[in-house]
């Protein structure tokens, strides 16, 4: 129901719009102004109790800010199973050439999602990552950098700001080919290059003992009395003047405590598998501990001759 | 005396001069607290001998000269007084390393241009300049690296204990890098003249006081 200028009648008359045919009418002299209305109404029914599952009100994942057109554009995926269909392959190989400025992004975010796959790492961590990855990549000076490393020292960097540091040997395991020294250099790299574009911005503080002793414990399947003394420990022996990485300390209060402990004790070897420490550094580790072992052990957890049963280095 | 200028007088001037002429030969003069001293452990210095040279023939006619062309495009010559190593490449540049004086330096480039003159090429002393001067020091207390890090200074800091188990400071001034380790001793490197390790070591030695552990 409106008004609308009727051409036969040469006025504003009243019009009438008729759903089913899609026709507006006007009413005087029944002459059809439009004809094929498009209705742009919804064309399913959203019932309240359904599931949010396949709402199709929305369609496509979730835009990215850091892809030049918001992630917006279709790909063609490769067919699994026998490629017979000669159009859907040759599709795919015409997509590929043309220029697609974020074809580098997109692969880039692809391997760190795999590898923080692997790591099991939150999504938090992953979105942290790739920002980083885009910040550096702006800069062009990174063309030939080692790509593995530079993608594992961005996940690396991300996991240390948000206070769940992996030791860079659980990111060497998990990045294809780069080793532990090309990652330290493509971190560094990376720090100097985000130092230089924002004022003094890269926050990440020194790696303790501590953030890592609930990870390796679990691991290794020690239970929660077991898990609390290590914690302490650690925490009290950052006071003694022990000059080993951070990481050996922990492997060694763990050898420590699971030594002390009446379940069943994980070996040497088992030790080194879940922290990344070698057999032979945590040993040396226990011998550089073994002088302050009774004020690094809490009393609740073990007794006076508990301690002097270990085993001397 | 107004603290306000900066024009010296004269009798400054040679105050000036004086007290670094007496710092070289008796470092612990300067007004350092603790009377600690960094002490020079290697220079490294280059100098032109504006002459193209046949590294193939120098490495022939002398007896302590190693050239492999694959590996390196310069002649590796020694001598044992005083001890220091030189790179002599065909353009005619060298490379001084190993000396522990600036002094010691001078004199070793000196000895390698005479060896190449004798050997028949034209050489002369051209621009000698030292490049680098590595000096080590302790200062006898351990140290709280973490704390380091974590302060304002922070920002001229790297401690990644994974990775090297010194801290690395660059100071902006002097421009230079050091390295802190938690038993107190520090090496302090890319210093262009003694003084600047001087200044740098009297600027790190008040900061680490306060990390005593």
């Amino acid at each position: 129901m409106g008004d609308a200028f009727c051409s036969d009648c040469k006025r504003q008359t009243e019009v009438v719009f008729d759903h089913s045919a899609g026709d507006t009418v006007c009413s005087e002299c029944g002459l059809v102004l439009e004809s094929h209305s498009i209705d742009e109404t919804s064309e399913w029914r959203t019932f309240a109790n359904e599931s949010g599952d396949n709402d199709p009100v929305r369609v496509g994942g979730p835009t990215n800010p850091l892809l030049a057109d918001g992630g917006l554009s279709t790909v063609i995926a490769k067919p699994n199973g026998g490629s017979g269909e000669f159009l859907s392959s040759s599709l795919g190989r015409w997509q590929n050439r043309g220029s697609n400025p974020d074809r580098g992004l997109i692969l880039a975010f692809k391997t760190i999602a795999t590898m923080s796959d692997r790591l099991g790492l939150v999504a938090t961590i992953k979105d942290r990552a790739n920002e980083i990855y885009k910040r550096v990549e702006d800069q062009k000076s990174s063309r030939g950098r080692n790509q593995d490393a530079l993608l594992a020292a961005c996940l690396y960097i991300a996991c240390r700001q948000e206070d769940k540091p992996r030791t860079v040997k659980e990111i060497c395991s998990v990045a294809n080919g780069a080793t532990k020294k090309e990652i330290g250099r493509a971190k560094e790299y990376i720090v100097k290059q985000l130092g230089l574009e924002t004022g003094q911005s890269v926050e990440m503080g020194t790696i303790h003992a501590g953030d890592f002793m609930r990870r390796f414990c679990s691991n290794l399947g020690m239970n929660n009395q077991a898990v609390k003394a290590a914690q302490e420990a650690v925490q009290k022996s950052e006071e003694f003047d022990i000059r080993r990485s951070p990481i050996s300390i922990a492997a060694a209060v763990i050898y420590i405590i699971t030594q002390l402990s009446e379940e069943k004790k994980p070996s040497l070897k088992d030790i080194s598998g879940a922290t990344g420490v070698a057999e032979g550094t945590i040993r040396n580790s226990y011998k550089d501990l073994y002088p302050h072992v009774l004020k690094i052990i809490p009393s609740w957890f073990a007794k006076e001759e508990d301690l002097k049963n270990l085993c001397s280095p | 005396m107004n603290g306000a200028h900066f024009v010296t007088s004269p009798l400054q001037t040679r105050l000036i001069r004086l007290s670094e002429a007496i710092s070289t030969w008796w470092p612990s003069w300067r007004n350092n607290p603790s009377g600690i001293v960094p002490t020079i452990q290697n220079i490294v210095s280059t100098v032109d001998l504006d002459c193209v040279l046949d590294l193939k023939h120098i490495t022939l006619h002398s007896r302590n000269s190693e050239f492999f062309p694959k590996r390196f495009s310069a002649v590796i010559m020694r001598i044992k007084d005083p001890k220091t190593t030189a790179l002599i490449f065909a353009s005619g540049k060298m490379v001084c390393t190993g000396a522990k004086t600036e002094a010691q330096s001078k004199l070793a480039a000196r000895k390698f241009a005479r060896i190449i003159q004798k050997l028949g090429f034209p050489a002369k002393f051209r621009d000698f300049r030292i490049q680098n001067i590595v000096a080590s020091c302790d200062v006898q207390f351990t140290i709280r690296l973490e704390k380091f890090a974590c302060t304002s200074h922070g920002a001229f800091s790297t401690y990644e204990p994974e990775l090297f188990p010194g801290l690395i400071y660059r100071m902006k001034q002097p421009k230079l890098v050091l390295l802190i380790f938690v038993s107190g001793k520090v090496v302090i490197t890319g210093a262009k003249k003694r003084d600047d390790f001087y200044t740098a070591f009297d600027n790190i030695y008040s900061v680490l006081a306060e990390f005593k552990k």
